[in-house]
């Protein structure tokens, strides 16, 4: 075998791979057609554009650099490949106040404003799809969403009920500084010492946004919804 | 060696040992830099393994938070370790088959050094919190060109020299060492400009992510490491291994099987349905090539297993070789789609299938040539036979564990994910004692570790000794009837 065929056949075995699953898909993707909704199947005409409102790419940027990905996933899995579906909390809400159940899978829409979807590496912590929905209506119901994300940031064991929480503590993310006049109104409830308060700073801020627009839940379009029937037998 | 051997002429000998002489110094600047990079990754892994069962460990640290750790801890074992251990053995093995001294040591030296600059500013930029958030890529995007431009410096001779081997004188080590640097920077180029250059859809960013940690794993890091183990096996043992069928079948199978493998980790999240399935069965082929490398190493080595129990090469060969066929039979246990993918598809077991391909088969064949490659270039004899042991044994006993703890805590930790009446809580008490075991055992390799590094800073400070290569790496006696001409 001579060098050039030796060398032919090794582009070519790695190749047609190459083009097949990384090349094509990568531009067919890239121009992914928007989604024309139907008037009779989804009651409203035009075109199917998710809004998520909040500091996405900064914050995107700050779950990327502190590594949230390697405990928490952004992915709600079709029943075939996973029971995401069947938690009650993870894919929507299971008893949503006002729409009912909503879980439902991830679409190609919902990483809108990202570069990089960040699936995730292992599951230590729950999965984040639809955190922000979750923080809203079952941690803080009633309550600032944001305040709770951030004394959970600060140290998730302090609260009772995530006493055995494995995520880390991101004191980094806040300034401990001295009072000067008034509080500040944002400041952490936690004891900072005398005359001391902890206050986010700006990652933090552009975290717990993007942690806020974590709702994945709205209702996909009839061509998107893949949905298997609920199951009747979750808790 | 046995007198019934006729000796290599001595032309063969005084060129083999000026092509050694050639390489004495980027051969021992990648194996130490590597080494020391080896030892900085296995402290992280330590301090990321503790964190997950005890998080307020070294809490208060921005820099040494779990988040920015980790990616610390498997970059630097992938670009400080592994690609340096890879660079040295490509240089080595590339120019003794040849038959050619190492072309430019000044060049490849300095490229070295720029290599080691960028996998520096990488790894500080993961520390202070630019980290990019692509597995296996978390290098802030400054760094890529960097290394992309020091390795093609640094492969750019060994390149040339299979190039202008003799026709028909190919020996097989030389067809996985050539496939390995012919796709490293095809698959690396690739990716990090499609992640870092154009902007595209980013679920389909993240399955070339997957894409690239799979293709990094099984078309460089295997293609070098069984180029290395078949290498020195055929050295020790003074019988190379013959081009028939099996070994073009292991081959080939190789090119044709791995370029597909890599995105089963996305089944279920938004992309074409056929690339996870792809994916996944490529994974399971992967069985094929690997299989028919391990029966060739063993027929390779059955009949030496007298020197197996002497020679460290050997020994961490067979090693390497072990896990390699573990590699085959998890890569079809662990990616089966709706059976076992879910389980594994988010827990500790990818974890492990890294940690075993990274360290228990690529890692323990580069030790092997380690103790192969070292006393010829240094030109004496490993200064400890006992420090080699507690490598070794430290190394095989902690990597074992950390394997066994993750494939099978990542089992048990997939079945509490998706036994969705199970609180979550509950599905992290099931990972914490396998997180507990997994620190332990990164103790005991990083203790192993250290003293490989120190061991390798005093074989090249030390002053040489002629005449002392008769020690450890020394080819143990051929076969009757193989003269040491055949080798190559």
């Amino acid at each position: 075998m001579s060098l050039r065929t030796f060398i032919l056949g090794l582009s070519a075995s790695f190749g047609v791979a190459w083009l097949a699953i990384i090349v094509i898909p990568f531009f067919m993707m890239r121009n992914l057609a928007p989604i024309t909704l139907s008037p009779s199947k989804d009651g409203s005409a035009g075109v199917f554009f998710p809004k998520r409102t909040g500091r996405i790419a900064d914050g995107a940027s700050v779950y990327a650099a502190n590594g949230c990905y390697l405990c928490h996933s952004q992915v709600i899995r079709p029943t075939y490949a996973g029971h995401d579906l069947y938690r009650p909390d993870w894919g929507g809400l299971k008893d949503d106040a006002e729409r009912g159940d909503t879980r439902r899978e991830t679409n190609a829409y919902d990483f809108g404003g990202e570069s990089f979807a960040q699936l995730g590496v292992m599951r230590i912590g729950p999965d984040l799809s639809n955190l922000g929905r979750r923080v809203d209506a079952l941690h803080a119901a009633g309550k600032d969403p944001a305040a709770w994300l951030y004394a959970h940031l600060f140290n998730p064991r302090d609260n009772p009920q995530l006493w055995q929480s494995t995520c880390p503590p991101h004191r980094f993310l806040f300034d401990r500084r001295e009072i000067k006049g008034r509080p500040f109104d944002g400041a952490l409830k936690v004891d900072a010492g005398a005359n001391h308060e902890w206050v986010p700073k700006a990652d933090a801020k552009a975290l717990v946004s993007y942690l806020l627009s974590l709702k994945k839940d709205h209702k996909p379009p009839a061509a998107l919804d893949f949905s298997p029937p609920k199951p009747k037998d979750t808790d | 060696m046995s007198s019934t051997l006729s000796s290599p002429t001595d032309q063969d000998t005084l060129l083999q040992a000026a092509i050694d002489r050639s390489l004495r110094y980027p051969v021992m600047f990648f194996l130490t830099s590597g080494a020391a990079w080896l030892a900085v990754a296995l402290c992280l892994g330590v301090i990321a393994s503790a964190k997950v069962h005890n998080p307020e460990f070294l809490g208060n640290w921005a820099c040494l938070t779990y988040g920015r750790v980790y990616p610390a801890h498997i970059n630097a074992l992938v670009y400080g370790w592994g690609m340096q251990a890879a660079f040295a053995v490509i240089l080595w093995l590339m120019a003794r088959h040849s038959g050619r001294q190492c072309p430019d040591a000044v060049m490849i030296l300095t490229a070295g050094h720029v290599w080691n600059l960028g996998v520096a500013l990488g790894f500080a930029g993961i520390l202070s919190g630019n980290g990019t958030g692509m597995p296996w890529m978390e290098f802030p995007p400054y760094v890529w060109p960097v290394l992309l431009g020091s390795y093609c410096v640094i492969v750019m001779g060994s390149f040339n020299q299979f190039r202008v081997h003799p026709q028909g004188r190919v020996a097989i080590p030389q067809w996985y060492i050539f496939a390995a640097m012919l796709w490293f920077p095809w698959i690396y180029t690739t990716s990090n400009l499609l992640l870092h250059c154009l902007p595209g859809h980013p679920v389909m960013a993240a399955g070339i992510n997957a894409w690239y940690k799979s293709a990094l794993v099984f078309l460089f890091f295997t293609p070098v490491g069984l180029g290395a183990a078949y290498d020195l096996a055929g050295q020790v043992t003074g019988r190379p291994v013959s081009g028939d069928a099996l070994v073009k079948l292991g081959f080939w199978s190789l090119a044709v099987i791995a370029p597909w493998a890599g995105m089963q980790k996305l089944a279920g999240a938004p992309v074409p349905y056929f690339l996870p399935y792809v994916g996944a069965a490529a994974a399971a082929l992967l069985f094929i090539p690997i299989c028919a490398a391990v029966l060739n190493m063993v027929r390779m080595m059955r009949p030496w297993r007298e020197t197996l129990v002497a020679n460290p090469t050997l020994q961490f060969i067979t090693a390497g070789i072990a896990s390699l066929m573990v590699i085959a039979v998890t890569s079809v246990v662990l990616y089966l789609p709706e059976s076992t993918l879910p389980l594994t598809q988010f827990s500790l077991s990818g974890y492990g299938f890294d940690i075993l391909a990274l360290y228990g088969f690529f890692s323990l064949v580069m030790f092997g040539a380690t103790y192969l490659i070292v006393p010829r270039v240094a030109g004496r004899a490993w200064i400890s036979n006992k420090l080699v042991k507690v490598h070794f044994l430290f190394s095989v006993y902690g990597m074992i564990t950390i394997c066994w703890a993750a494939l099978i805590g990542g089992f048990q930790q997939g079945m509490g994910q998706e036994n969705w009446k199970l609180p979550w809580i509950g599905v992290v008490s099931v990972t914490n004692p396998y997180a507990v075991t997994i620190t332990f055992a990164w103790c005991l390799m990083l203790f192993s570790n250290v003293f490989f590094f120190l061991h390798l800073i005093l074989m090249w400070r030390l002053p040489a000794r002629p005449g002392a290569r008769h020690a450890l790496g020394e080819p143990a006696p051929a076969m009757p009837g193989h003269t040491a001409e055949d080798i190559y």
